[in-house]
């Protein structure tokens, strides 16, 4: 250890992996980041955002000590990249269910995982809903943070706005996701990654609030096969604790708790307070699907 | 609740002294109304500073865009600390009743400044 540094356990490594899909199919060099042992926790950043979001639990010794912690960049994101082998700047980049759905479970083959749980947050904990609905027997439990069936008025033009500057307008447009008590050095961060990822966030927004809507189909979840455990933040104004309780309401076994002045950003900022939620999931979770699995890589 | 002079007096004092709004203020320049119902009022900005506050509004007075709401809303906003939904114009907009209007082209130009000014509010209050 050198005498001015300090490492992090946090290890990030690259993986390649091809999807068929009709429209946004093709080879893609994945990004991840994981530390800790046990039962895998796979991690979602929300639209037009990355990794880094998830920076507190990686290295939380508390939870990584009985969890394969793994936190990925979406392709477009952070340093996944664009497919390989598309011309996918002649293309619009519009994010759908078929294939986000997809490339979690093609991610979670490639990485050999057993019955991982599965958390993503905003457009991450729409598509956990989704994942609950179309692969129940892939994941062990579901956590779709700042979620519901359907969450429209997000795809907007402003995200790409030649005349505006995007980078601050993706940032700044969405600050107010974020609760006033959350300490500004962690609100800045999220602001700073936010600015990174305004070519896939207008995109991502199909997703989130054009093709994502599950209103017909929450009967369908089994969450007594596949629990789904919904957190949502009393600051967020897109998805309220409201919409996220009417979701989970309507799931088979899927159970539901509010977050206390914290917002769309949980895990991004203000970790702390996250986490104590998360320990609440993470522990109705094993006392419904079983204890961790010790040392499981 | 202050009065409409003081409140400009004290808003005009905390945008021109504000730190992040100096840093990155340089080309922060338009003009913006706010709507609280029980008064309106138009505030011009030049180069991040604030060059006027007009309190006495008339009908054809210009300005770019603007942001309306009941005065309730704008003091829920002018809290120290807001309650959820009152914490910034996108909240008020999408779950209470804020609305946007005009030139919205210049909101979003000037999008990061002008959020930390509406927060400025929470120290300085609001005039209704």
């Amino acid at each position: 250890m050198p005498a001015n540094g300090r490492f992090s356990p946090v290890t990030g490594r690259y993986v390649t992996i091809d999807l068929e899909d009709p429209d946004l199919g093709g080879e893609y060099k994945v990004f991840f980041l994981e530390n800790g042992e046990g039962r895998p926790l796979v991690c979602q950043h929300t639209a037009g955002c990355h990794n880094h979001q998830w920076r507190g639990l990686l290295e939380d010794p508390d939870i990584t000590r009985s969890h394969r912690v793994i936190a990925y960049d979406l392709p477009r994101h952070g340093k996944s990249d664009p497919p390989n082998d598309r011309e996918w700047w002649k293309e619009e980049y519009r994010l759908t269910a078929d294939f986000f759905t997809k490339f979690v479970v093609a991610l979670c083959d490639a990485l050999e995982l057993e019955d991982p749980i599965f958390m993503g947050s905003s457009f991450g904990g729409n598509v956990a809903l989704q994942l609950a609905w179309r692969y129940p027997d892939r994941f062990g439990a579901v956590i779709p943070v700042e979620a519901a069936d359907y969450s429209p008025g997000f795809f907007l033009d402003w995200w790409q706005h030649p005349h505006a500057n995007a980078a601050q307008v993706c940032a700044s447009g969405t600050w107010d996701l974020m609760a006033p008590q959350s300490p500004d050095q962690e609100r800045w961060k999220t602001w700073f990654y936010y600015t990174q990822g305004s070519e896939a966030f207008r995109g991502d927004l199909s997703f989130y609030s054009v093709d994502h809507d599950l209103r017909d189909k929450l009967e369908e979840i089994d969450g007594e096969r596949c629990p789904v455990i919904m957190m949502t933040g009393t600051y967020d104004y897109l998805t309220t604790p409201e919409m996220t309780a009417a979701t989970a309401a309507r799931i088979k076994g899927a159970e539901f708790i509010e977050m206390q002045d914290i917002g769309h950003f949980p895990m991004s900022e203000n970790y702390p307070v996250f986490k104590g939620y998360l320990e609440q999931a993470l522990q109705r979770i094993e006392e419904r699907i079983g204890a961790t699995v010790s040392g499981q890589r | 609740m202050p009065t409409p002079e003081a409140w400009a007096e004290s808003f005009t004092e905390a945008t021109n002294g504000d730190a992040e709004i100096g840093a990155h203020g340089k080309y922060y320049s338009c003009s913006y109304m706010l709507d609280m119902q029980e008064r309106k009022l138009i505030v011009d900005m030049h180069r991040g500073r604030v060059e006027n506050i007009n309190l006495d509004v008339q009908p054809l007075d210009a300005y770019e865009f603007a942001l309306r709401a009941p005065a309730d809303t704008w003091r829920g906003m002018g809290e120290p600390v807001p309650k959820p939904m009152y914490h910034g114009i996108w909240a008020a907009a999408f779950r209470k009743n804020l609305s946007m209007e005009g030139d919205l082209l210049v909101l979003m130009q000037n999008l990061r400044c002008f959020t930390r000014q509406i927060e400025i509010l929470r120290e300085t209050g609001v005039p209704v």
